[in-house]
This record gives structure tokens, C-alpha cells and sequence, in this order.
């Protein structure tokens, strides 16, 4: 009997579980449908208008006949445009997801790379790198992690109180080093030459203009593996929402979790950071949206929040680069504008 | 300072000498008249307009200046008036006797404090340095303050008799800018028949900036023999879009680099890699001193602009 009674619980968990994976599965097949969709069809936009019908032949033949593009259409279609537009969706994964993870392990629903200072701190990295290192490309994107590193556990650090991390400690926590890092930056920059500061400044608010070939194919990589490894990590996420001594109870090594957090989303935040400066509000906006319309089990969550942060952001930047086109706006200026009314409204909803 | 010279006179009121009183007063009253810019604003003869539209009032003569760009530190030194320069910020380095002058800073930051201790008559500025709410603290300091905003070559020409006059090296001024016309005008008659290169000018590479309609460089391209594909384009250094750069289809790249920016934009956009301008190798880097400043040396700027985009006009 007793048995019999324990059986059926395993199979309504398996069960569960396989209600979730189809869930998943069906939610994050859509959402990828609707990605590869945007990314061809916002392919077709931009400064210069290039044929419709040619630029679809040669993207669906995935640049292997150029369907009558001239040579400077091709190049502005392969070279410059979906370059950046694989960035974009690259650096808005990396940003929801780790907003995502963050949210989970510390319990608070504002943490976000932008709002604890990790960004600044991946930005300041990039600076030194920039300054100090100016030749080496890789350079960039280690000194970025380093410092994004850096500014998560400063931030941890400060947030635990003798009461353990409070969500209004955080945030307070958050602020500080916000504020010190931009106060570095803000330094670091008086001392550059005038020349640059200009491009430095619209670096800093987030600008995908910049798409390196060297290092793009690195921050897809990471981009890919840190959505990954996350998602393995759900499991043990959901637990981490309980709090973390129910969850150390029910059998999760929280410090294994927490480090594995902590890296991964560092990674994530200083690879996209080195791309492309500081793009607010991803991942505080999507991984929201992602739980309003999924649920909030991280198997769900987390890599739903990956693919709908790399449609935010495609999105955002297709207005930047178009809105007043010739010239261009940094796509962090629109991923605020967008992002600030969306979290609001979605505040006021829950 | 009230509180001070209260504290001050209190003995003095006890003994009643009135006359020691009333004397104190006179001195303090003068004191408080005179001011920062004392002279300047005892002598006042002059009243100019400057590039902003203000009205600027000068002494007859002003024998103390400060610049706060190395445009118009290059523009005092060439009307010889070098030697009345009291002030100039550490992009000032040319001519070379303009590096030992005083630093107040830098364009984008000078210090107040510095500027008021030198004492100027006159502050010049520039509004490519942006310095809108540091000319109106200038101004309420009593420190006159003109602004110059050249748009193009002719601009940077009044520019430079307009710091002549005001500095009464009127001769001097208009002898040089003579010399720089005439110098234009070889230049333009060398290139006139010859068929504009459509130019791009990348300020910078990564992210991609250029000239717009505003900017003096503009000017200059057209003078050199070459039409700027951003000619068009609303400001003066916008944020430009890489693809729209690489559909211009420029025949040639112009790189302002070197001089103060060393090794800084040195290296072409990656979008504009294949570029007919960078696939024909006609890539051409120029020292950015002699671009970016408008001032006399821009004219060094022109002759080399083009000599690369028309070498045959030059062949003797």
C-alpha cells in the first residue's frame, strides 16, 4: 500500500514535469518562429532602401546568390545589417536572461544588470581596456566579465546585512555602486581627449553600430551557452525562490548555484556590455513579461526571457538606426523609452 | 566681506576720527567699483557683436587675453598678438611658444577660478567647445567674452580679422588673411575644371561619425576639388549610419588623424571596407590639426585636401 501511495505522486511529478517541457517547448518554438521571422523581415529596413524582393531571395538563400543585389547592397545586407541585427538579438539575450537569473537567486523582482550597477561595472572594464589595452580587441570583453565580476559581488557583499539580503538592502546596494561606477566613468572620460569623448558617450548609452567581426561570433557563443547553463539551473532556481534555507533543505547546494549564477550572468553582461556599451532596462522588462505571460517557473522563464529579449532589442535598434536616419540614436536611448512605460504599466497590472 | 570690514572698523568708531572713517569708506567703495576686471571696466570703449549675437564691451586696448580653444590661441599668435595671451588650455600647442602660456584647463573644462585669478580683459571661445553656461558665468563675472562659431572658410577668415581688430592688429590681420585668400585661390583655380570626387570624411570609425551641412570641413572639401556625400546631412558631426555611408559609394576617404589625435583614426570604418574609395586605395589621412582648428592653419588643410584628391592639378 504503501508503495501504491508513493507511486502515483512520482508519476504526477513526472507528469508535471512533462507539462512543463511540452510548455517550454511550445512557448519558446513560437517565440524562436517569431525571432527568425523578425530578424529577416527587419533585415529589409534600415537608412538605405534596398529591392524587397531580391534582399528576401538572397537572404533566404542564406547569402549564397545575390538575387540581382548589386555588390554595395549586398554588402550593406551581410556586412553591416544582419551583423548587427545577430548582435542585437546576441546582447538582448545575454541581458534578459541574466536579469532573469538575477531575479531568481536574489529574490527581487528589480534586479537587473543595469540597476545594480553590473553594467557600469563592465563598463568601466571595457574603459580600462580601451585606455589601457587599446590594440587588443579581446581585451575588451575579459576586463568587461572582470569588472562585471567585480561589481556583482560588491554588490552582494553590501546587500547582506546580519538580516541576510533584504530586496530594499539590494537595490540600496545596487545604487551605491551605480553611482561610484558612473562617477568612475565620469572621471575616465574627463581624462580622454576631446575627440573621443563624444563617441565614448554614445557608446556608453548602448550603440550596436560598432558590430566587430572578430568578436561577434564570441558573443553569440556566450550568448547561447549562458542561456543554457542557466536553464539547467531552473530547477534549482525555483527552489532559490523559496528562499535559500527551504531551498538548501530540499537538497540545493546554494552556494554551487549562486557561483554558477554570479559567472554566468557576469559573463553575459560583460560580453554584451564590450559589444555594445550599457542597454538599459532588457533585463528588467522582458524577464517580467516573460513571467506575467509564462508563469514564473524558471525552466519556462528563463530561456523565454533569452528569445524575447533578443526581439526586444532587434526591435529597439531597428527604430534606432531608421528613426532619424541618416544619422543614428543609441539604441540604450530606446530600449529606456520603451522599457520605462512597459514596467511601469506592468507594475500598475500585477 | 561687509561682516569683515565692519569687524574691521570697530576701534575706529570708538576713537571717532571721522575723517579716518569717511576715508576707509572711500577706499572700500573703490575697491568694491574696481572689481575682477578692473581696468576693463573703467576704460570701456568698444562695443562688438560676436558670432553669438552678443554684445561684447571692451577696453580700447586689451592687453590681457585668454583663449579657450587652440583654434583661436593659433588665430592671437598669427595676428602677433601672442605675446598679450596670458591664458590658453592644454590643447593649445601651436605655435610652439603657446605651450608655455598658463593653462585654465581644457576646452571642454576650464576652471573658473584659474581665469578670474589671470585677470583677462577678454576671454575667446569657441562653441565647439560647447560653452554656453560657462560664457554666461564669464559674463557674471564681469569677464568680457566672445564667442566665434565659423561655419566656413569665409567665417574663419572674418574670424581671424575680427580677433585682429579687436585686439587693434588690424594690419597684421588683414595682411594674413590676404595671404590666405590668395593661397585659396590658387588652390580652387588649380582644381576648377577638374570633375568633385565624392568624399567621405570619417571623424571617427567605430562608432561612425562624419561632417554634416554645418560643419566648416564641408566647406573646405568643396574648395579642395571634392563634394562631401554627407553634405546634405543636418548638424555639424552627426552620428552617422554605416550602410548609408558604404550606399554613397565615396571615391575617396578623407582621415583626419594624427598631429594631437596621434594614432586615432588612423584605420577606415569596417563597413567601408569595400568602398570604392578604399577598394581604389584612395584612403588619405590629413593631420587633423589642420582640419579640425579653424584657424590659419586650415589653409594648410585645404592645400592638402587637394593635392590628395587632385594630384594631377599639382604636377608642375
Amino acid at each position: 500500500m504503501t508503495v501504491a501511495l508513493s507511486d502515483p505522486a512520482g508519476v504526477i511529478a513526472m507528469r508535471r514535469d512533462r507539462v512543463t517541457l511540452r510548455k517550454t517547448v511550445v512557448s519558446c518554438a513560437l517565440l524562436a518562429v517569431t525571432l527568425l521571422l523578425a530578424v529577416i523581415l527587419l533585415s529589409l529596413v534600415g537608412s538605405e532602401q534596398l529591392p524587397v524582393r531580391s534582399s528576401l531571395c538572397a537572404l533566404l538563400s542564406l547569402g549564397t546568390s545575390p538575387c540581382g543585389l548589386s555588390q554595395d547592397q549586398f554588402d550593406i545586407l551581410f556586412q553591416i545589417r544582419l551583423p548587427r541585427i545577430v548582435l542585437a538579438a546576441a546582447v538582448g539575450g545575454s541581458l534578459a536572461t541574466a536579469g532573469a537569473s538575477y531575479q531568481s537567486l536574489l529574490r527581487n523582482p528589480l534586479a537587473e544588470p543595469y540597476l545594480l550597477g553590473i553594467s557600469n561595472g563592465a563598463a568601466v572594464g571595457t574603459m580600462v581596456a580601451l585606455v589601457f589595452f587599446g590594440a587588443s580587441e579581446w581585451s575588451r570583453p575579459v576586463l568587461a566579465f572582470a569588472g562585471s565580476l567585480l561589481a556583482t559581488l560588491a554588490v552582494y557583499r553590501l546587500a547582506r546585512g546580519r538580516a541576510g539580503a533584504t530586496p530594499e538592502r539590494l537595490i540600496l546596494a545596487g545604487v551605491i555602486v551605480t553611482t561610484f561606477l558612473s562617477s568612475v566613468i565620469v572621471f575616465v572620460t574627463t581624462l580622454m581627449d576631446a575627440t573621443r569623448i563624444r563617441s565614448f558617450t554614445f557608446w556608453l548609452l548602448g550603440d550596436l553600430s560598432g558590430t566587430s567581426k572578430t568578436l561577434l561570433p564570441v558573443t553569440i557563443a556566450i550568448a547561447v551557452i549562458g542561456a543554457v547553463a542557466l536553464t539547467l539551473n531552473a530547477r534549482s532556481l525555483n527552489l532559490l525562490m523559496l528562499g535559500e534555507r527551504d531551498a538548501f533543505d530540499l537538497g540545493v547546494e546554494v552556494g554551487r548555484v549562486r557561483i554558477v549564477v554570479f559567472v554566468v550572468a557576469s559573463l553575459l553582461v560583460g560580453s554584451s556590455v564590450a559589444a555594445s556599451g550599457s542597454v538599459g532596462y532588457v533585463g528588467l522588462v522582458v524577464p517580467h513579461l516573460a513571467r506575467l505571460s509564462l508563469g514564473s517557473d524558471n525552466r519556462i522563464s528563463i530561456p523565454a526571457a533569452a528569445l524575447g529579449g533578443a526581439l526586444f532589442v532587434i526591435v529597439a535598434d531597428t527604430v534606432a538606426r531608421t528613426v532619424i536616419a541618416p544619422r543614428e540614436l543609441p539604441v540604450g536611448a530606446i530600449t529606456a523609452l520603451i522599457g520605462a512605460p512597459l514596467f511601469i504599466y506592468l507594475l500598475k497590472r500585477a | 566681506m561687509d561682516v569683515g570690514g565692519t569687524f574691521l572698523l570697530a576701534p575706529l568708531l570708538k576713537t571717532k576720527s571721522l575723517p579716518a572713517l569717511v576715508l576707509i569708506c572711500l577706499a572700500l567703495a573703490c575697491a568694491c567699483h574696481r572689481g575682477r576686471s578692473s581696468f576693463s571696466d573703467l576704460t570701456i570703449t568698444r562695443e562688438v557683436i560676436d558670432d553669438a549675437g552678443r554684445r561684447v564691451l571692451l577696453p580700447g586696448r586689451v592687453d590681457r587675453v585668454i583663449s579657450l580653444a587652440p583654434n583661436l590661441t593659433e588665430i592671437v599668435f598669427a595676428v602677433g598678438a601672442g605675446d598679450r595671451l596670458v591664458g590658453n588650455t592644454t590643447y593649445c600647442d601651436y605655435p610652439p611658444e603657446a605651450k608655455a602660456v598658463t593653462k585654465v584647463g581644457d576646452s571642454l573644462q576650464p576652471s573658473l577660478e584659474r581665469i578670474i585669478a589671470l585677470r583677462p580683459q577678454l576671454v575667446l571661445i569657441s562653441t565647439a567647445s560647447q560653452l554656453e553656461v560657462f560664457t554666461q558665468q564669464l559674463h557674471d563675472q564681469n569677464i568680457a567674452a566672445f564667442v566665434t562659431d565659423p561655419h566656413d572658410l569665409d567665417g574663419v577668415f572674418r574670424t581671424i580679422e575680427q580677433v585682429g581688430q579687436i585686439l587693434g592688429q588690424t594690419q597684421q590681420a588683414s595682411a594674413l588673411v590676404k595671404k590666405l585668400r590668395e593661397r585659396t585661390n590658387v588652390v580652387q583655380q588649380a582644381v576648377q575644371n577638374a570633375k568633385p570626387v565624392r568624399v567621405f570624411y570619417q571623424t571617427s570609425g567605430e562608432p561612425l561619425y562624419t561632417i554634416g551641412k554645418d560643419a566648416f570641413v564641408t566647406d573646405l572639401i568643396r574648395r579642395a576639388g571634392g563634394v562631401s556625400v554627407t553634405a546634405d546631412v543636418p548638424g555639424a558631426w552627426p552620428k552617422y549610419s554605416n550602410e548609408s555611408a558604404l550606399a554613397a559609394r565615396p571615391q575617396a576617404i578623407i582621415l583626419p588623424t594624427g598631429g594631437s589625435m596621434g594614432a586615432a583614426n588612423s584605420t577606415v570604418a569596417e563597413a567601408l571596407r569595400n568602398s570604392p574609395a578604399a577598394v581604389a586605395g584612395r584612403v588619405y589621412k590629413i593631420n587633423d590639426d589642420h582640419l579640425a582648428r579653424p584657424g590659419p592653419r586650415l589653409v594648410d588643410g585645404l592645400e592638402e585636401m587637394a593635392r590628395a584628391l587632385h594630384p594631377e592639378a599639382f604636377k608642375q
